[in-house]
Protein backbone atom coordinates (compact mmCIF):
# COMPACT_ATOMS: atom_id res chain seq x y z
CA UNK A 1 0.00 0.00 0.00
CA UNK A 2 1.04 3.41 -0.72
CA UNK A 3 2.60 5.91 1.83
CA UNK A 4 0.08 8.33 1.46
CA UNK A 5 -2.84 5.49 1.60
CA UNK A 6 -1.54 4.34 4.93
CA UNK A 7 -1.90 7.85 6.22
CA UNK A 8 -5.40 8.45 4.74
CA UNK A 9 -6.34 5.03 6.56
CA UNK A 10 -4.82 5.84 10.12
CA UNK A 11 -6.68 9.27 9.82
CA UNK A 12 -10.19 7.43 8.94
CA UNK A 13 -9.57 5.47 12.11
CA UNK A 14 -8.61 8.40 14.07
CA UNK A 15 -12.04 9.67 13.05
CA UNK A 16 -13.96 7.04 13.81
CA UNK A 17 -12.47 6.59 17.36
CA UNK A 18 -12.81 10.21 18.13
CA UNK A 19 -16.31 10.56 16.85
CA UNK A 20 -17.49 6.93 17.54
CA UNK A 21 -15.68 6.06 20.38
CA UNK A 22 -15.45 9.64 22.87
CA UNK A 23 -19.49 10.74 21.91
CA UNK A 24 -21.10 6.80 22.06
CA UNK A 25 -18.91 5.64 24.57
CA UNK A 26 -21.17 7.24 26.92
CA UNK A 27 -18.54 9.38 28.42
CA UNK A 28 -21.50 11.08 30.33
CA UNK A 29 -22.78 8.32 32.00
CA UNK A 30 -25.83 7.97 34.69
CA UNK A 31 -23.54 8.35 37.53
CA UNK A 32 -22.44 11.12 36.29
CA UNK A 33 -25.28 12.90 35.06
CA UNK A 34 -26.11 12.73 39.18
CA UNK A 35 -23.23 15.10 40.25
CA UNK A 36 -21.17 11.84 41.99
CA UNK A 37 -18.60 10.98 39.57
CA UNK A 38 -17.75 14.55 38.11
CA UNK A 39 -14.71 16.06 39.76
CA UNK A 40 -14.71 19.86 41.48
CA UNK A 41 -14.62 21.79 38.22
CA UNK A 42 -17.73 20.44 37.01
CA UNK A 43 -19.88 21.03 39.76
CA UNK A 44 -18.66 24.62 39.59
CA UNK A 45 -21.36 27.25 39.17
CA UNK A 46 -23.12 27.03 35.60
CA UNK A 47 -24.79 24.94 33.36
CA UNK A 48 -23.56 20.96 33.75
CA UNK A 49 -22.39 18.98 31.00
CA UNK A 50 -25.50 17.60 30.71
CA UNK A 51 -27.39 20.94 30.40
CA UNK A 52 -25.20 21.62 27.99
CA UNK A 53 -25.19 18.34 26.05
CA UNK A 54 -29.02 18.59 26.26
CA UNK A 55 -28.98 22.16 24.52
CA UNK A 56 -27.06 21.17 21.31
CA UNK A 57 -29.18 17.72 21.30
CA UNK A 58 -32.21 20.36 21.27
CA UNK A 59 -30.93 22.01 18.62
CA UNK A 60 -29.46 19.04 16.47
CA UNK A 61 -32.94 17.74 16.40
CA UNK A 62 -34.40 20.85 15.19
CA UNK A 63 -31.82 20.75 12.63
CA UNK A 64 -32.67 17.04 11.71
CA UNK A 65 -36.30 18.16 11.90
CA UNK A 66 -35.80 21.06 9.31
CA UNK A 67 -34.01 18.79 6.60
CA UNK A 68 -36.64 15.89 7.16
CA UNK A 69 -39.64 18.34 6.08
CA UNK A 70 -37.47 20.50 3.73
CA UNK A 71 -36.93 17.02 1.63
CA UNK A 72 -40.44 16.35 2.25
CA UNK A 73 -41.88 19.94 1.13
CA UNK A 74 -39.10 19.11 -1.95
CA UNK A 75 -37.55 22.53 -0.90
CA UNK A 76 -33.70 21.77 -0.96
CA UNK A 77 -32.25 19.86 -3.61
CA UNK A 78 -32.53 15.93 -2.70
CA UNK A 79 -28.84 14.96 -2.46
CA UNK A 80 -28.07 17.67 -0.72
CA UNK A 81 -30.50 17.39 1.59
CA UNK A 82 -29.98 13.84 2.58
CA UNK A 83 -26.14 13.93 3.16
CA UNK A 84 -27.21 17.22 5.55
CA UNK A 85 -29.92 15.76 7.00
CA UNK A 86 -27.72 12.25 7.28
CA UNK A 87 -25.26 14.74 9.30
CA UNK A 88 -28.13 15.92 11.92
CA UNK A 89 -28.81 12.11 12.47
CA UNK A 90 -25.27 10.98 13.12
CA UNK A 91 -24.84 14.59 15.90
CA UNK A 92 -28.26 13.13 17.42
CA UNK A 93 -27.12 9.78 17.49
CA UNK A 94 -23.92 10.66 18.95
CA UNK A 95 -25.12 13.02 21.73
CA UNK A 96 -28.05 10.82 22.74
CA UNK A 97 -25.91 7.90 23.87
CA UNK A 98 -23.85 10.43 25.73
CA UNK A 99 -26.92 12.15 27.43
CA UNK A 100 -28.72 8.23 28.01
CA UNK A 101 -31.61 8.63 29.54
CA UNK A 102 -31.89 12.78 29.78
CA UNK A 103 -32.04 12.66 26.15
CA UNK A 104 -35.66 12.33 26.20
CA UNK A 105 -35.51 16.08 28.18
CA UNK A 106 -34.17 17.86 25.02
CA UNK A 107 -36.78 18.44 23.03
CA UNK A 108 -36.54 20.38 19.01
CA UNK A 109 -38.73 23.61 19.39
CA UNK A 110 -41.15 23.87 16.11
CA UNK A 111 -40.29 27.35 15.19
CA UNK A 112 -38.73 29.64 12.09
CA UNK A 113 -38.44 27.20 9.44
CA UNK A 114 -39.90 28.34 6.03
CA UNK A 115 -40.82 25.55 3.53
CA UNK A 116 -41.99 28.17 0.77
CA UNK A 117 -39.06 27.87 -1.45
CA UNK A 118 -36.14 25.95 -1.91
CA UNK A 119 -34.37 29.50 -1.32
CA UNK A 120 -36.39 30.50 1.57
CA UNK A 121 -35.42 27.27 3.10
CA UNK A 122 -31.88 27.49 2.74
CA UNK A 123 -32.11 31.00 4.30
CA UNK A 124 -33.97 29.92 7.09
CA UNK A 125 -31.21 26.63 7.63
CA UNK A 126 -28.23 28.81 7.26
CA UNK A 127 -30.00 30.91 10.16
CA UNK A 128 -30.27 27.28 12.02
CA UNK A 129 -26.58 26.43 11.44
CA UNK A 130 -25.50 29.77 12.63
CA UNK A 131 -27.09 29.63 15.97
CA UNK A 132 -26.04 25.85 16.43
CA UNK A 133 -22.45 27.02 15.56
CA UNK A 134 -22.68 29.23 18.14
CA UNK A 135 -23.91 27.40 20.66
CA UNK A 136 -21.56 24.83 20.56
CA UNK A 137 -18.58 27.51 20.55
CA UNK A 138 -19.97 28.72 23.92
CA UNK A 139 -20.45 25.41 25.61
CA UNK A 140 -16.71 24.35 24.16
CA UNK A 141 -15.90 27.47 26.29
CA UNK A 142 -17.70 26.20 29.23
CA UNK A 143 -17.34 22.33 28.83
CA UNK A 144 -15.69 20.31 31.79
CA UNK A 145 -15.47 16.97 30.32
CA UNK A 146 -12.18 16.69 28.49
CA UNK A 147 -13.08 13.63 26.59
CA UNK A 148 -16.01 15.23 25.00
CA UNK A 149 -14.37 18.65 23.87
CA UNK A 150 -12.74 17.47 20.29
CA UNK A 151 -15.68 15.53 19.08
CA UNK A 152 -18.12 18.21 20.20
CA UNK A 153 -15.79 20.40 18.02
CA UNK A 154 -15.81 18.18 15.18
CA UNK A 155 -19.83 18.40 14.96
CA UNK A 156 -19.29 22.52 14.98
CA UNK A 157 -17.06 22.21 12.40
CA UNK A 158 -19.51 19.91 10.47
CA UNK A 159 -22.29 22.89 11.27
CA UNK A 160 -19.84 25.53 10.06
CA UNK A 161 -19.39 23.57 7.13
CA UNK A 162 -22.81 23.27 6.45
CA UNK A 163 -23.03 27.10 6.34
CA UNK A 164 -21.05 27.04 3.32
CA UNK A 165 -23.26 24.39 1.32
CA UNK A 166 -26.27 26.78 2.22
CA UNK A 167 -24.46 29.86 1.13
CA UNK A 168 -23.80 27.85 -2.00
CA UNK A 169 -27.67 26.89 -3.20
CA UNK A 170 -28.43 31.00 -1.94
CA UNK A 171 -25.49 32.06 -4.74
CA UNK A 172 -24.07 34.00 -2.24
CA UNK A 173 -19.74 34.29 -1.06
CA UNK A 174 -18.86 30.89 0.40
CA UNK A 175 -17.28 32.99 3.33
CA UNK B 1 15.42 8.87 -6.98
CA UNK B 2 12.73 6.91 -4.87
CA UNK B 3 8.87 8.51 -6.26
CA UNK B 4 7.63 10.06 -2.83
CA UNK B 5 3.67 9.80 -2.26
CA UNK B 6 2.33 13.31 -3.20
CA UNK B 7 -0.09 12.94 -0.13
CA UNK B 8 3.05 12.49 2.20
CA UNK B 9 5.14 15.34 0.03
CA UNK B 10 2.10 17.93 1.04
CA UNK B 11 1.65 16.69 4.79
CA UNK B 12 5.56 16.65 5.26
CA UNK B 13 5.92 20.24 3.48
CA UNK B 14 3.60 21.88 6.34
CA UNK B 15 4.91 20.18 8.87
CA UNK B 16 8.55 21.71 7.66
CA UNK B 17 7.29 24.80 7.30
CA UNK B 18 5.70 25.02 10.32
CA UNK B 19 8.97 23.73 11.96
CA UNK B 20 10.70 26.30 10.46
CA UNK B 21 8.99 29.40 11.33
CA UNK B 22 8.32 27.97 15.00
CA UNK B 23 12.91 27.63 15.30
CA UNK B 24 12.81 30.84 14.31
CA UNK B 25 10.91 32.02 17.73
CA UNK B 26 13.14 34.45 19.36
CA UNK B 27 16.24 33.34 17.33
CA UNK B 28 17.72 36.79 17.53
CA UNK B 29 16.03 38.20 20.65
CA UNK B 30 17.76 38.82 23.98
CA UNK B 31 16.45 35.66 26.52
CA UNK B 32 13.57 36.21 28.45
CA UNK B 33 13.51 37.25 31.74
CA UNK B 34 10.39 36.15 32.98
CA UNK B 35 7.93 34.16 30.58
CA UNK B 36 5.04 31.68 30.80
CA UNK B 37 4.41 29.43 33.19
CA UNK B 38 3.88 25.56 32.54
CA UNK B 39 0.89 24.48 31.31
CA UNK B 40 -0.26 27.52 30.17
CA UNK B 41 -1.36 26.48 27.29
CA UNK B 42 1.79 29.32 25.72
CA UNK B 43 3.72 26.16 24.29
CA UNK B 44 0.48 25.13 22.44
CA UNK B 45 -0.34 28.55 21.59
CA UNK B 46 2.80 29.27 19.89
CA UNK B 47 3.04 26.30 17.78
CA UNK B 48 -0.17 27.23 16.20
CA UNK B 49 1.24 30.57 15.43
CA UNK B 50 4.29 28.58 13.65
CA UNK B 51 1.64 26.85 11.68
CA UNK B 52 -0.34 29.89 10.93
CA UNK B 53 2.33 31.31 9.76
CA UNK B 54 3.12 28.69 7.34
CA UNK B 55 -0.61 28.48 6.06
CA UNK B 56 -0.25 31.87 5.26
CA UNK B 57 2.65 31.46 2.87
CA UNK B 58 1.29 28.51 1.81
CA UNK B 59 -1.99 29.80 0.53
CA UNK B 60 0.21 33.10 -1.21
CA UNK B 61 1.43 30.22 -3.02
CA UNK B 62 -1.66 28.34 -3.52
CA UNK B 63 -3.78 31.78 -4.93
CA UNK B 64 -0.26 31.96 -7.48
CA UNK B 65 -1.53 28.63 -8.89
CA UNK B 66 -4.75 29.28 -9.24
CA UNK B 67 -6.96 31.66 -11.19
CA UNK B 68 -10.61 33.16 -11.32
CA UNK B 69 -13.02 32.11 -8.37
CA UNK B 70 -11.00 30.18 -6.90
CA UNK B 71 -7.91 32.50 -6.34
CA UNK B 72 -10.09 35.35 -5.21
CA UNK B 73 -10.79 32.45 -2.25
CA UNK B 74 -7.13 31.82 -1.98
CA UNK B 75 -6.51 35.56 -1.19
CA UNK B 76 -9.17 35.65 1.10
CA UNK B 77 -8.51 32.47 2.93
CA UNK B 78 -4.96 34.14 2.98
CA UNK B 79 -6.23 37.05 4.83
CA UNK B 80 -8.21 35.17 7.20
CA UNK B 81 -5.08 33.34 8.37
CA UNK B 82 -3.52 36.31 8.70
CA UNK B 83 -5.85 37.30 11.15
CA UNK B 84 -5.96 33.97 13.05
CA UNK B 85 -2.26 34.23 13.24
CA UNK B 86 -2.59 37.62 15.23
CA UNK B 87 -5.67 36.52 17.24
CA UNK B 88 -3.68 33.53 18.48
CA UNK B 89 -0.17 35.79 19.07
CA UNK B 90 -2.40 37.83 21.51
CA UNK B 91 -2.95 34.99 23.71
CA UNK B 92 0.72 34.33 23.77
CA UNK B 93 1.56 37.71 24.59
CA UNK B 94 -1.04 37.69 27.18
CA UNK B 95 0.78 34.81 28.98
CA UNK B 96 3.54 36.61 28.90
CA UNK B 97 4.84 34.64 25.99
CA UNK B 98 6.95 36.03 22.80
CA UNK B 99 4.96 34.23 19.29
CA UNK B 100 6.96 32.56 16.89
CA UNK B 101 7.88 35.30 14.03
CA UNK B 102 7.04 34.36 10.38
CA UNK B 103 10.22 34.11 8.01
CA UNK B 104 10.25 35.24 4.92
CA UNK B 105 8.10 33.80 2.20
CA UNK B 106 10.99 32.10 0.36
CA UNK B 107 11.95 30.09 3.12
CA UNK B 108 8.95 28.51 3.26
CA UNK B 109 8.45 28.30 -0.38
CA UNK B 110 11.56 25.59 -0.65
CA UNK B 111 9.49 23.60 1.11
CA UNK B 112 6.53 23.31 -0.33
CA UNK B 113 5.47 20.84 -3.28
CA UNK B 114 5.47 21.47 -6.77
CA UNK B 115 2.23 23.14 -7.48
CA UNK B 116 1.75 22.49 -11.26
CA UNK B 117 -2.05 23.36 -12.16
CA UNK B 118 -5.77 23.73 -10.20
CA UNK B 119 -5.49 20.48 -8.93
CA UNK B 120 -2.08 20.32 -7.12
CA UNK B 121 -2.83 23.55 -5.63
CA UNK B 122 -6.08 22.64 -4.30
CA UNK B 123 -4.89 19.43 -2.64
CA UNK B 124 -2.51 21.06 -0.93
CA UNK B 125 -5.00 23.44 0.30
CA UNK B 126 -7.11 20.90 1.55
CA UNK B 127 -3.69 19.13 3.34
CA UNK B 128 -3.52 22.31 4.68
CA UNK B 129 -6.93 23.47 5.89
CA UNK B 130 -7.07 19.59 7.43
CA UNK B 131 -4.11 19.89 9.43
CA UNK B 132 -5.45 23.52 10.45
CA UNK B 133 -8.20 21.99 11.73
CA UNK B 134 -7.06 19.40 13.62
CA UNK B 135 -4.58 21.99 15.59
CA UNK B 136 -7.39 23.73 16.91
CA UNK B 137 -9.61 20.98 17.94
CA UNK B 138 -6.35 19.96 19.87
CA UNK B 139 -6.30 23.11 21.33
CA UNK B 140 -9.53 22.52 22.41
CA UNK B 141 -8.89 19.44 24.57
CA UNK B 142 -5.54 20.72 25.82
CA UNK B 143 -6.32 24.65 26.27
CA UNK B 144 -6.89 25.26 30.16
CA UNK B 145 -8.34 28.64 29.54
CA UNK B 146 -11.84 29.51 28.74
CA UNK B 147 -11.02 32.65 26.68
CA UNK B 148 -8.22 30.68 24.94
CA UNK B 149 -10.56 27.69 24.28
CA UNK B 150 -13.59 30.66 22.52
CA UNK B 151 -10.96 32.00 20.53
CA UNK B 152 -9.86 28.09 19.49
CA UNK B 153 -13.27 26.99 18.88
CA UNK B 154 -14.15 29.94 16.78
CA UNK B 155 -10.86 29.85 14.68
CA UNK B 156 -11.41 26.03 14.36
CA UNK B 157 -15.18 26.59 12.83
CA UNK B 158 -13.47 29.33 10.83
CA UNK B 159 -10.59 26.90 9.25
CA UNK B 160 -13.49 24.15 8.46
CA UNK B 161 -15.34 26.89 6.35
CA UNK B 162 -11.99 27.45 4.74
CA UNK B 163 -11.93 23.93 4.37
CA UNK B 164 -15.26 23.02 2.81
CA UNK B 165 -14.75 26.16 0.37
CA UNK B 166 -11.81 24.05 -0.96
CA UNK B 167 -13.70 20.89 -1.15
CA UNK B 168 -16.29 23.09 -3.49
CA UNK B 169 -13.68 24.70 -5.50
CA UNK B 170 -12.48 20.88 -6.17
CA UNK B 171 -16.39 19.89 -7.15
CA UNK B 172 -17.37 17.75 -4.36
CA UNK B 173 -19.84 18.73 -1.14
CA UNK B 174 -18.93 21.20 0.77
CA UNK B 175 -19.41 19.21 3.59
CA UNK B 176 -18.91 15.75 2.99
CA UNK B 177 -17.99 14.02 6.49
CA UNK B 178 -20.61 14.72 9.49
CA UNK B 179 -17.59 15.27 11.84
CA UNK B 180 -14.84 17.45 10.54
CA UNK B 181 -11.72 16.60 12.63
CA UNK B 182 -8.49 17.20 10.16
CA UNK B 183 -8.00 13.40 9.37
CA UNK B 184 -9.67 12.48 6.33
Amino acid sequence: MAGGAALLASGSAARAALAGGALAGGALGGAALGGGALGPSALAAGPSDADQLARLLALERRLADAYEAALARDAIEPALGELLLDHEREHVRGLEQSLGKRSAEAEAPRSGIDLASRRAFARSALGLERAAVDTYRDVLTTFHNDRLLQPLGSIMACGAQHEVALRRVLGEDLL
Amino acid sequence: MPRVHATLTRRGALGGAAALALASCGGGDPAPTGGPRAGSGAGLLSSIVALEHAGIAAWGAIAQALSGDARRYARVIREREIDNAERVAVLVRKLGGSPPKARADEDYARLFPRLNDDADALHFARDLEERLVRAYLEGLRLLPDPDQRRVTAEIAADQAQDLAVVHALAGGPAAPQPFVTGTS
